[in-house]
């Protein structure tokens, strides 16, 4: 029962960081535009319903199609994070993984059922092996993996449009893209003419098997353990090393895979001109989740949700889209300060303890009254 | 190709452009440096740079005045630094991820903020006028010696500030009360708190420092090095210096040296940029590789030094051992 109390309480404390993030934004929107009810309008109900408000199906689409990709990186950096290794390379991993899988898509010819699986679990694998190099920099030598994957987004990066412009690129297009990749190799249509795929019931199938990892196997467990109290973990024994190499590995391993379907699904040609900036999305939504694979996908809604409202008050009412980004920001802040609101939680634990102590005291007193 | 290059590298103006570079970098790693040495990972500094250079700019045209505009961005980025403070302190978020979110308000956040008010889309070029920049200094006697003074004459006012607070930084640390507390805290904070320094107050002036320092950082980079605000234009640098901070051991004059090899770097690439045969994007890759080298380096000499010392007190005990 207390359990059931503190879970709702996390749950009232989440409301209350996106309700103070959404004052911030009602705060900048008024500084943007005289109409701020129309703005809100669009933020907040356009997303899935009409003018009129009825319910708005393509709309809906639209954001479940968003989440494809920021589910895989938000599955990458729980897996990571619960470790508690910050390797931030999510970023990157999504931008080689995407790239790889469309070359494999463009180059390599192959039977239709196979052909898509081969593309992604090439860019999958290439990306789960970048990951190596911050993972081993931090187990080998102790060099900060946050720096070194940093750093690694950058070199990705350039690497791959080296590789784009000077090996792969169309020429008769007029922006920088490699050729179109082969129908064998698009990700099919969930929903026909839509951006909706089958993507998103793969990204709902990893959360799954994300989850029985992290909470039901060996490996899963060590990496909870390592990120609770690593120096406990050594000194019972786990392979501390290799469980902090394996998780990054892994959270390379789905970045690359989302990047790969996200660019399969979602366009006919490779025509990223910089990190996508799902990897920062999938951080947050992991810090929504509070690591829990399970809630992904309802973080991963709720940013989509969010993101396209923004959109659609950028094109309806003038106020800049990039205004996601400071909402994003100070509900990332809040969710993730374990003070906020611990006032509250603390005399919720108090009235919980006093309860039970209650309890005890009425079942032992009955007892003896019976025994009397 | 490579005679080019090494023509080009041994000429004055190349070794004029890595100090101009490295300035910024130099900024931030000392920001990075005093963070470091009371306990606290600041990697909001990409996000203080970013939003500390917009208002900067922001500020200096209002008032015309680059002085004004420079004072703004120090206090900006003293503010922003506190409120990292505030919620990693008070609120408990993990301060890695308040720096994150600094980074995200750095990012998109400051487009916005620069559309909020002056309705401008991603960079403020056209706001720029002579009297937002940094002046430069020419610096008599110096100037006239050949070479050197090419070298070393002629920079921003913010290069030379940028030097000399190598200098106060170390000053600050290792000769002063509040150095020795900051150190103490960074040290073994419990055992600090014993002897009555308060932890938390030391932290947030800490990281008030540094919010300063990156706020420099930040208005040199916007008004001096690429004379207008655009996003985008900090392209790691807040990164680069924690590697720098790591790679210097964490001392003020080691991070200069790591700030220099990162500018060198950085130098490098832009000079070979414009080579014909040069693949621009590897070329630009340079400066986040010799990072990553740099970290590479450095860790395998800790882990060096490391073990000699212990074989060096093995070897000293070993012999007692056998006497019992």
């Amino acid at each position: 029962m207390r359990n059931k109390r503190m879970f709702l309480f996390e749950v009232a404390r989440g409301f209350a960081a996106i309700l103070l993030a959404l004052a911030v934004a009602v705060i900048f929107i008024a500084l943007c535009t005289d109409d701020v009810g129309g703005a809100l309008e669009q933020m907040l109900l356009r997303p899935l319903f009409a003018k009129n408000g009825t319910f708005n199906a393509n709309s809906l689409w639209v954001v479940l199609s968003r989440m494809i990709p920021t589910i895989f990186t938000g599955l990458a950096v729980c897996v990571m994070f619960s470790a508690n290794q910050f390797n931030l390379a999510a970023e990157g991993g999504v931008m080689l993984g995407g790239f790889l899988a469309t070359l494999v898509g463009i180059y390599v010819p192959m039977a239709a059922g196979l052909h898509l699986v081969v593309c992604l679990l090439i860019g999958a694998v290439a990306a789960a092996l970048t990951m190596l190099l911050p993972a081993l920099l931090k187990v080998k030598l102790g060099a900060s993996e946050m720096v070194s994957s940093l750093m690694l987004n950058y070199i990705i990066m350039y690497v791959v449009l080296h590789f784009l412009n000077n090996n792969f690129a169309d020429r008769s297009k007029g922006s920088t893209q490699t050729f179109p990749f082969l129908e064998t190799a698009a990700v099919p249509d969930l929903v026909p003419n839509t951006d909706l795929t089958w993507g998103f019931v793969i990204a709902l199938v990893f959360v799954a098997l994300v989850a029985v990892f992290l909470f039901r196997t060996r490996w899963g467990y060590a990496i909870r353990m390592i990120g609770i109290n690593q120096a406990f973990s050594k000194y019972s024994g786990m392979k501390v090393g290799s469980v902090i190499v394996l998780s990054q590995v892994i959270g390379g391993f789905l970045a690359g895979l989302g990047g790969g379907i996200e660019v399969l699904g979602r366009y006919s040609t490779f025509l990223w001109r910089e990190l996508p900036g799902y990897g920062w999305t999938g951080v947050t939504i992991a810090i929504l989740a509070k690591n829990n694979p399970l809630m992904v996908p309802f973080a991963a809604f709720f940013m989509a949700y969010l993101e396209r409202g923004c959109e659609l008050m950028r094109t309806n009412a003038g106020v800049p889209a990039e205004m996601l980004d400071i909402i994003q920001a100070v509900i990332f802040l809040f969710f993730a300060a374990e003070q906020f609101l611990a006032r509250y939680r603390q005399k919720l634990v108090v009235k919980g303890a006093r309860e039970e102590m209650k309890q005890a005291f009425d079942s032992e007193a009955a007892a003896k009254g019976g025994n009397a | 190709m490579w005679e080019q290059l090494f023509e080009m590298i041994f000429k004055p103006d190349f070794l004029f452009s890595v100090i101009r570079i490295t300035s910024p970098i130099l900024f931030a790693a000392l920001a990075a440096v005093v963070a470091e040495k009371a306990g606290v990972t600041n990697i909001g500094l990409e996000g203080i740079m970013s939003i500390t250079a917009l208002f900067g700019t922001l500020i200096s045209y209002w008032t015309q005045s680059w002085a004004v505009g420079v004072l703004g961005a120090l206090i900006v980025g003293i503010a922003l630094a506190l409120l990292l403070g505030f919620f990693a302190l008070k609120l408990k978020t993990d301060i890695i991820l308040g720096g994150i979110a600094l980074n995200m308000i750095g990012g998109g956040g400051t487009i916005f903020l620069l559309y909020l008010f002056t309705g401008l889309r991603g960079n403020t070029g056209e706001l720029t006028t002579p009297e937002m920049l940094i002046p430069q200094v020419n610096i008599p006697l110096l100037k006239d010696i050949p070479v050197v003074g090419e070298i070393l004459s002629g920079h921003s006012l913010l290069t030379y500030i940028a030097f000399f607070m190598v200098f106060l930084t170390w000053l600050m640390l290792y000769k002063t009360s509040l150095g020795l507390n900051i150190r103490a805290v960074g040290e073994n904070q419990n055992a600090a708190d014993s002897v009555g320094v308060s932890v938390i107050k030391i932290k947030y002036i800490a990281l008030g420092i540094s919010g300063a320092l990156a706020g420099l950082g930040g208005a040199y980079m916007s008004m001096y090095y690429s004379r207008s605000w655009n996003s985008g234009m900090i392209a790691g640098r807040g990164f680069i210096a924690l590697a720098a901070q790591a790679m210097g051991q964490g001392e003020p004059t080691g991070s200069m040296w790591s700030s220099l090899l990162f500018g060198l770097a950085n130098a490098l690439k832009n000079k070979m940029e414009g080579m014909q045969g040069m693949s621009s994007y590897l070329v630009a890759s340079i400066p986040y590789v010799v990072t990553v080298l740099g970290l590479v380096i450095y860790a395998v000499a800790t882990i060096r030094r490391v073990r000699k010392t212990r074989r060096a007190q093995n070897a000293m005990t070993a012999p007692a051992g056998e006497e019992k």
